[in-house]
């Protein structure tokens, strides 16, 4: 299968994981396996100019239900200024079209576009709509030479 | 004794954000890594207020080079890049174990520890209030308090209340007294009842 071709396919589908507008869903008898997927979006008006976020993924599965198994699931997050905020990698995931919502029973690593913060966990709900994260196992937090605040007057 | 808790508790923060404070009063010092462990965590990354909250679950232990903090639930608003943590709160069974850099041990306990942190005028205030049978063990003996204290800027530790333990004491005839210690200048007893 031409991985390029089934870009635009698979940015409709992978692309509603974490980060597509909510109005725009997934034709899932239009979508086929993709590979190799990025999809980009976009703030909305007036920063229509400024990406949001970027999704990749090895894979695009769809599944009856509206679910989609995504693999290699990788998901940056910018703000307003540009700048990488979050960065979050799982091996699989499934996104629910219809609710908005990914989960997976596998490992999940988040962590913060300048590296120092960094979440793992085994098993997680997101709720796209709120950008609510919950890991359910095993949560470990690292913290890189993090700020000491060294009250010495 | 200095403003270890606090600084724990603030480090809890700070650390668990990407931000380096830019606080002047606040130094930057290699601390290697700072690992918290927790059943389970919630996360908002929406950014509501310009704050992140993380929130763990169940048995939570956080490991630093210079303390230990366990309890049952840790919910911190961590702040945009930049930032600094205002508001932490450890709840249930904390259980805080400071390290100074002198290598003495100060063991805190309580139910409910609370971390604040504001600027009001150029003024930096920063607190740790320990609430709930909240005690703090030191080698001297022990401060018991509701609440207690801990004051950053002043290295200071004020419980209401207070009942200082003495250890030495322990094997005399007087087992406590009912004010703070004596001949320290870094523990405090602002007030006691309705004061």
């Amino acid at each position: 299968m031409n991985a390029k071709a089934n870009i635009t396919r698979a940015s409709l589908a992978a692309g509603l994981l974490f980060a597509v507008a909510p109005g725009v869903r997934a034709q899932q008898n239009g979508v086929q396996h993709a590979n190799n997927f990025t999809t980009t979006e976009y703030y909305e008006p007036p920063h229509q100019q400024q990406i949001k976020s970027i999704l990749s993924g090895a894979e695009a599965l769809p599944q009856p239900g509206g679910l989609l198994i995504i693999k290699q699931l990788k998901l940056e997050m910018f703000n307003l200024d540009g700048k990488l905020e979050w960065v979050v990698n799982a091996p699989e995931c499934v996104y629910d079209t219809f609710k908005g919502v990914a989960n997976s029973p596998g490992h999940l690593q988040v962590r913060t576009g300048d590296g120092k913060f960094r979440v793992e966990g085994e098993g997680f709900l997101w709720r796209q709509s709120d950008s609510f994260l919950t890991i359910s196992n095993n949560v470990r937090t690292v913290i890189e030479n993090g700020a000491i605040m060294n009250t010495k007057p | 004794m200095k403003c270890y808790s606090l600084i724990v508790i603030a480090v809890l923060g700070s650390l668990m954000v990407h931000a380096q404070t830019n606080t002047p009063d606040t130094l930057s010092t290699p601390r290697g890594l700072t690992q918290i462990i927790a059943e389970s965590g919630d996360f908002d990354l929406a950014g509501h207020e310009a704050t992140y909250r993380a929130t763990y679950r169940g048995h939570v232990r956080v490991d630093d080079p210079q303390m230990k903090l366990t309890c049952e639930q840790l919910v911190a608003d961590l702040p945009q890049p930049g930032g600094h943590p205002s508001h932490i709160v450890a709840e249930t069974n904390v259980v805080i174990d400071l390290t100074n850099e002198k290598g003495q041990t100060n063991h805190a306990t309580s139910d409910k520890a609370v971390y604040l942190y504001n600027v009001q005028n150029g003024v930096t205030n920063e607190t740790v209030t320990l609430t709930g049978n909240a005690k703090v063990e030191r080698a001297q003996g022990w401060l018991i308090g509701e609440p207690i204290i801990i004051y950053c800027a002043t290295r200071q530790i004020h419980a209401n209340n207070p009942h200082m333990i003495s250890k030495q004491n322990l094997n005399g005839a007087t087992a406590d007294t009912n004010a703070a210690a004596a001949g320290t200048n870094d523990l405090s007893a602002p007030k006691k009842n309705d004061e």
